[in-house]
């Protein structure tokens, strides 16, 4: 997507004024801790994406962008707090310049900002992963499963994934669940249908021979087929409007029977017994807190699982030991999920008990049709109310919560009021006590009613098949998308999970060359086992190392994002990751970055120097694409190791004839330059287990070495005959000889009145000398042109040249073999 | 070490789960208008509610 090029940054976070120059190309900016090298990479980020991810989101706190991004002395002027960033798309062959202020941290102001550029930019912002620190990092590795999927997830932007995926897995047990209600609909309507036609089973052939002999009773004509348009009573007349409808007596009695059938099963025994059986479970459940509000609670504390960092409580900011806080919160969500099971477990058992609900119901309410024919007429208020509370019982045990009012309402399921059995006898009577109807009427009634309720039937069955089809196509388009998903998602991850072991097993090719990797998707989880060396699968914490486990991390990150962006990956900044790696499988990071990520520009960050020399010795790094912070202060924010800055610097201490301060400084950076000198030149240094050299023993090795190699260059020229070269080393020899000699640096070990030590008491007027000699000293090291600090190459076994980084100072040092 | 299995990357994730997605739905004989309708709801719309993805899969049809 893009290389940034340059970046400055006024007022923002700990820095106060700062440009750094990267060209485009991997950069490492290496200091102590606290001397801003963090605020580099917050900046860099908030330039490219209007935010600092470490001063947002979980667990920050009181902490916000806003308020504390801009350095401390400028918090009440936010605008002064601007990063401005250089930028090349290598797509569109552009170079662009954003601009934020964190007075409006999201408007940048992009030149040129046409739309393609800022297409790419949206893209760019839509990546805040592209900045990588080692709490990132780790997270890939060491988290849980499930929460390694969702970090993995964010990172290849899978979110909309995954909701699409739960939102299709919603609809179709929505749909499945409102069949439930249809088929019992279905199943009662049926059987109030089969009691009509008196017959047990419902087919086209006895539907019609019933049909057919009531008609033939009114002279009416067979009817000869059964489709869904067909009227039973086809063709007899409807009685006028003034005679009262009559109830069909035998409908009725067959009716009142199906009820009193209804109200025996719903008082019976088993029901009883079940009744029993699950007011228990739900009691127990009821004295569990953890009920009422479960999905609430368990979203709460798995919230709260993420953000608890240091070992306090992110709620009540009570201490407490951060592995015993996250065990405390873990068992209540396990206990959450346990609670779940047993929840899912009594729905089951009090399904049947909703079906005889609203069997009783369906039946009660035709006896209430029946009665509002009768005359004189029946009373049926009670019954009708016992009807109505029957309807609300099937809805609050379907709801289940709250557990209280389930309870009460259950247990008066069986409970059949006596009312209600004697409105019933009531209506009985009242129909017995009925004229037995002539045979026409009889029939006539038999069509009336069949007609009636096979269309009410068939009403129910057309609900029920709309909704099964709906159910089936809902389950079949989330069963499809779980697969394709799965598909898709398991052929990224195995893609990921090849890439990043060839990764990983070059970084520790000396012993890990066979590594292999395991990324197993599984209902929302993604488990990460690993290889170790042969002995099996594991976690990566089982028994890796915790450096193994940083590069294990880094690994997967640039496999997961050599497969996100592809070409795309153009831009990544690790901020001091790779922490616990030794020194020498840092080196191999070095080769891996180099040789599998060409098109990708690093920025590192490491408080380590010698991982950032073997960035330089590695190729990683080229030339002067590093920054050295030497130290930190509120007012200044970062100084660097920069010639232009020391010599200033020192110069400016002077002209205050502050000459402790002048050589403190002195001295400071001769030790970096030398310690560095000695690393380029490959000076023998006597070895320190510690690696506490001191300037006295790092210096004058440096000037030998050099001397040393011009003697050796001097002799290989001869070898070669080449007088030319012979006149020019000659000549550097001497003049590197006269700024030796001035520095004085060589009598050190003798002349104890010239030692640095002795700096301090010098006056303003002897020291300046001293400054400017090892000024030009070390000068002497350096290229004319490039001003680099020559090197030896190769940086192992014999030297050949002494070179510096632009190539214009390139001498040979190896002679013509014999 | 073996060459990298992908250099060409997946910049759109979702698109490409979205996109088999609708392949895999016409190839099992789904309707076409369903097809069209949860295209338009998951590429063109972008909108991934469970109400537009509802009344994509059910389409006018009430719930019964």
């Amino acid at each position: 997507m893009i290389r940034v090029d340059s970046i400055t940054i006024k007022e923002f976070r700990g820095i106060r004024d700062l440009t750094l120059d990267l060209k485009g190309k991997n950069f490492a900016i290496c200091g102590p801790n606290g001397t801003g090298k963090s605020g580099v990479v917050d900046a860099l980020e908030f330039a490219l994406t209007g935010n600092v991810s470490r001063l947002s989101g979980e667990g920050r706190g009181d902490v916000s962008l806003r308020q504390h991004g801009p350095h401390v002395d400028s918090r009440n002027d936010p605008d002064k707090a601007r990063v401005t960033v250089k930028v090349t798309i290598p797509s569109l062959r552009k170079t662009v310049t954003i601009e934020r202020s964190l007075k409006i941290p999201a408007a940048a102001y992009v030149t040129p900002s046409d739309p393609a550029v800022l297409e790419v930019l949206g893209q760019v912002k839509a990546h805040p992963e592209i900045v990588l620190s080692r709490r990132e990092l780790i997270r890939y590795v060491l988290a849980t499963p499930g929460k390694r999927a969702e970090e993995i997830q964010t990172l290849l932007h899978l979110d909309q994934v995954e909701k699409v995926r739960g939102g299709l897995q919603k609809i179709a047990n929505t749909c499945e669940r409102q069949l439930v209600p249809l088929r019992t609909a279905a199943t009662q309507t049926r059987d109030n249908l089969l009691r009509v036609l008196e017959m047990t089973a419902l087919t086209t052939k006895n539907v019609l021979a019933a049909a057919n002999a009531h008609r033939a009773i009114l002279g009416l004509p067979a009817l000869g087929e059964l489709t869904q348009t067909t009227s039973l009573k086809d063709g007899m007349v409807t009685p006028g409007p003034v005679q009262p409808q009559r109830i069909p007596k035998a409908q009725a009695l067959a009716d009142i029977r199906a009820a009193r059938e209804a109200l025996v099963e719903i008082t019976s025994v088993p029901t009883t017994a079940r009744v029993a059986e699950v007011t228990a479970d739900l009691t127990a459940l009821a004295n569990d807190p953890a009920v009422s509000a479960g999905v609430v609670r368990e979203t709460f504390y798995a919230t709260g699982l993420e953000l608890i960092e240091a070992g306090t409580c992110p709620l009540c900011d009570t201490s407490w030991d951060l592995d015993g806080l996250k065990r405390y919160v873990q068992a209540k969500i396990d206990h959450l999920k346990e609670v779940s099971l047993r929840r899912r477990t009594v729905e089951t058992k009090i399904a049947p008990l909703i079906t005889a609900l609203r069997t009783v119901r369906a039946a009660i309410e035709i006896l209430l049709r029946h009665a509002a024919h009768a005359r004189p007429p029946v009373v049926m208020h009670v019954a009708s109310a016992y009807s109505a509370t029957r309807g609300a019982a099937t809805e609050r045990l379907s709801a289940l919560l709250p557990l209280a009012e389930t309870i009460t309402v259950l247990a008066n399921v069986p409970i059949v009021p006596q009312g209600v059995l004697d409105a019933i006898g009531e209506l009985e009577r009242a129909v017995a006590a009925l004229p037995e109807p002539t045979k026409q009427d009889a029939a006539r009634e038999w069509l009336t009613i069949a007609q009636e309720r096979l269309e009410v039937w068939r009403d129910a069955m057309r609900k029920q098949t709309a909704a099964n089809e709906q159910a089936q196509r809902a389950r079949q388009v989330s069963d499809i998308y779980a697969a394709t998903s799965d598909t898709v998602l398991t052929g990224i991850y195995a893609d990921v999970q090849t890439d990043f072991a060839s990764l990983y097993g070059f970084v520790n090719r000396d012993d890990e060359d066979k590594f292999k990797a395991q990324l197993v998707p599984s209902m929302g989880k993604l488990g990460l086992d690993v290889d170790f060396y042969g002995r099996g699968f594991f976690p990566p914490g089982a028994y890796h190392s915790e450096g193994h486990q940083d590069g294990m991390g880094l690994c997967l990150y640039l496999a997961l994002m050599r497969h996100l962006q592809g070409a795309g990956f153009t831009l990544a900044v690790l901020d001091d990751v790779l922490m616990s790696v030794d020194s020498g499988h840092r080196r191999e990071v070095c080769a891996l970055l180099k040789r599998e990520f060409p098109n990708t520009q690093f920025i590192m960050t490491t408080h380590d120097p010698i991982w950032l020399r073997h960035m330089r010795t590695e190729g990683l790094l080229a030339g002067r694409s590093s920054a050295d912070f030497r130290t930190w202060s509120v007012d200044l924010g970062p100084t660097r190791w920069d010639d232009r800055d020391v010599w200033t610097e020192i110069n400016d201490h002077l002209e205050e004839n502050d000459v402790r301060a002048a050589a403190g400084l002195l001295r400071h950076y001769l030790e970096y330059a030398s310690t560095e000198l000695c690393h380029r030149l490959r000076a023998p240094v006597e070895f320190r287990g510690d690696a506490r050299y001191q300037l006295g023993e790092l210096m004058p090795a440096a000037i030998a070495r050099m001397q040393k190699l011009h003697k050796r260059a001097k002799d290989a020229a001869s070898s070669w005959n080449q007088g030319e070269t012979v006149d020019q080393v000659a000549a550097r020899t001497s003049a590197f000889t006269l700024l030796a000699e001035a520095s004085k640096a060589e009598q050190w070990q003798v002349n104890i009145a010239v030692h640095y030590n002795n700096w301090d008491n010098l006056t303003k007027e002897d020291f300046a000398p001293v400054a400017k000699a090892f000024r030009d000293l070390l000068g002497g090291f350096a290229c004319s042109d490039c001003n680099e600090y020559l090197r030896v190459s190769p940086d192992r076994e014999t030297p050949e040249t002494l070179r510096c980084e632009c190539g214009k100072t390139n001498i040979n040092v190896r002679r013509k073999s014999a | 070490m073996t060459p990298p299995p992908t250099v060409e990357g997946t910049p759109d994730v979702p698109a490409q789960v979205f996109e088999k997605f609708l392949r895999a739905l016409a190839g099992v004989g789904v309707s076409a208008e369903l097809v069209v309708r949860l295209r338009k709801t998951l590429l063109e719309e972008q909108t991934f509610t469970e109400r537009a993805l509802t009344a994509a899969i059910l389409g006018e049809e009430p719930l019964p």
